[in-house]
């Protein structure tokens, strides 16, 4: 098992009102499978995400990462887990846009001080892989939606984490280019063997997954079972 | 021992306003003036000098622009010029005032295309250029040195006039002994001044200690206000690459990495601004001193490292980098401090 939550909750302060934004979640992520959180805008996906990838502390409950609790981590330990575990793919697909798709792919392995060597020979791997073998030296303005999120993959999958978070990596695109996004990014975990969890409200994705859970005001039910 | 000429003591008539080694303001010294000095115990030579200081030059000079014409007793051009020789081919002015023979400074003969046998015109009357001092002093390049009697008759003096010059230098017998000579001077004769090295120092010292105090005060006040204006760009970079940062954040890149990679992008901004700065700094602070003094640019690029140390630019553009590295830190922290979720959160 990666990640398993009991009671997770987080709340927001909004003025005088408190908002739930996830409420006493419980679910247990295996290895390698593809689980979908499917769920409206504002019902709690991106703040569960957030917590399951230790970018936010919860307000109660726990988050457990390997069966370990993470609420034990430092915050150095917390940035290690994400940097080497964790892959990250945006909704806007956060390309730093100074920087190539080749380097923005190499930065979590600059980051993770691999040698450049072995950081550009990955990120060509990876970006290949993805189809991008032509557009290696572009900068993220000159390459379509469709390719920006490409690039946001192979760099969410290049420390060959154990665990791809994906914040609907469809919703700035149109629905064919999002189906192949979906079906690379499937692809590649399943060859990477890696679990991949997305946020998403399209019903066609969340039937590609292994399990999934629908949201709502924060609470979470697992469809099928 | 002075800088400008050989000899200890420079005497000038009383109330002569004296910068450095010369009189920029004073009145006339007599002939019998100089030769009551020349007879003061303790005093080896008296050499009287007719220096005569234009910053506009054109109004003194009419047509050779030059900052110091300096009329000496012919044959004592060592007690200005030192060990400094001429360039190849030229000689010292001819004693005979009738052949008008003058020495140029090396900063003149370049900007006025002098040559040895050259015709210069100076205060309506034609010289010849006898010689090229070969010197890279500032004052000896833009000097034009000639004899004293023909520096005399240049600014309406005739030769049957009673005055020498507006300054006389003094060597002494002795070593050590400049301070009881100068005040034998004084009291011996009437209606002079004879100043020491240290008392023509103390004369402009409080002048350069104002100059020092306001240079600090502009200079600090200056470095702050570029801290204040690097802070801010760094603040707005950091604000504008929000969503940047907080990417780089939930990649898991350690803080340390965000708080260096704003230092470095804050001091580059200094080290490109500080570069900048001495560029155009330069060029407006020569632009400025060529219209002040008519004298070309390009005498003034030819000698820029000597009027401004490399050690200088090299110590402002230090201390630029220093502050504009302080100025990122708080950036820095704000960018390391960003929290993820809700940058991240505000773009949906």
């Amino acid at each position: 098992m990666i990640v398993k939550t009991q009671e997770l909750t987080r709340t927001y302060r909004l003025g005088a009102s408190v908002i739930m934004a996830v409420n006493k979640v419980n679910l247990e992520i295996n290895d390698v499978t593809f689980v979908s959180i499917v769920g409206p805008s504002g019902s709690g996906k991106t703040t569960l995400l957030n917590l399951i990838g230790l970018n936010d502390r919860p307000t109660s409950g726990k988050v457990f990462f390997k069966n370990q609790d993470t609420a034990l981590l430092t915050d150095k330990e917390r940035r290690k887990i994400r940097l080497q575990n964790i892959g990250f793919v945006f909704q806007t697909f956060n390309l730093l846009p100074t920087l190539t798709a080749l380097e923005n792919v190499e930065l979590p392995l600059a980051l993770a001080k691999i040698p450049p060597k072995l950081q550009r020979e990955k990120a060509v791997q990876l970006l290949e892989a993805v189809g991008l073998t032509d557009r290696l030296q572009h900068r993220p303005k000159e390459l379509s939606t469709g390719e920006m999120q490409r690039v946001a993959i192979a760099r969410a999958l290049v420390n060959n984490p154990c665990l791809i978070l994906a914040d609907e990596p469809t919703g700035e695109l149109d629905s064919e280019t999002g189906f192949e996004i979906i079906k690379l990014l499937l692809d590649l975990c399943r060859k990477h063997k890696t679990t991949v969890v997305v946020a998403t409200h399209d019903e066609k994705v969340a039937k590609a997954s292994d399990v999934k859970y629908s949201i709502r005001d924060g609470v979470i039910t697992r469809d099928g079972g | 021992m002075n800088i400008f000429f050989r000899g200890d003591v420079v005497v000038v008539a009383e109330g002569a306003m004296v910068v450095q080694a010369f009189p920029v303001i004073g009145g006339k010294i007599p002939e019998s003036v100089v030769e009551k000095v020349q007879q003061v115990n303790g005093v080896k030579t008296a050499v009287p000098m007719l220096v005569t200081f234009s910053y506009r030059v054109e109004a003194v000079i009419q047509l050779v622009p030059s900052n110091v014409s300096i009329g000496i007793p012919s044959g004592n051009w060592s007690v200005l010029v030192g060990h400094t020789p001429l360039e190849p081919g030229g000689n010292w002015p001819s004693a005979d005032p009738d052949k008008k023979e003058v020495v140029v400074g090396p900063s003149l003969a370049g900007q006025y295309d002098l040559a040895v046998g050259s015709e210069v015109k100076v205060e309506n009357t034609n010289f010849t250029v006898a010689g090229i001092l070969d010197s890279r002093s500032a004052l000896l390049s833009r000097s034009i040195i000639l004899p004293l009697e023909l520096a005399r008759q240049l600014y309406n003096s005739s030769p049957g006039e009673s005055w020498m010059g507006n300054m006389v230098v003094v060597e002494l017998e002795e070593e050590g002994t400049e301070k009881e000579v100068a005040d034998r001077i004084e009291t011996e004769i009437l209606g002079v001044e004879a100043l020491t090295t240290d008392e023509r120092n103390e004369i402009i010292e409080p002048l350069l200690n104002d100059i020092e105090t306001w240079n600090l005060g502009l200079s600090s006040a200056l470095y702050l206000l570029s801290m204040i204006l690097v802070t801010m760009v760094a603040m707005m970079n950091v604000s504008e690459r929000r969503r940047d940062f907080a990417t780089l954040d939930a990649i898991g890149a350690p803080k340390g990495s965000i708080f260096r990679m704003v230092i470095t992008e804050s001091t580059l901004i200094g080290l490109i601004g500080g570069l900048a700065g001495i560029v155009l700094g330069s060029i407006a602070a020569i632009l400025i001193a060529s219209i002040y003094s008519n004298i070309p640019l390009s005498m003034f690029l030819l000698y820029l490292f000597n009027i401004v140390s490399p050690l200088l630019l090299v110590k402002i553009l230090a201390s630029t980098v220093a502050v504009s590295c302080i100025a990122g830190v708080i950036p820095a922290i704000a960018a390391s401090r960003m929290n993820i979720q809700e940058v991240l959160r505000s773009d949906y």
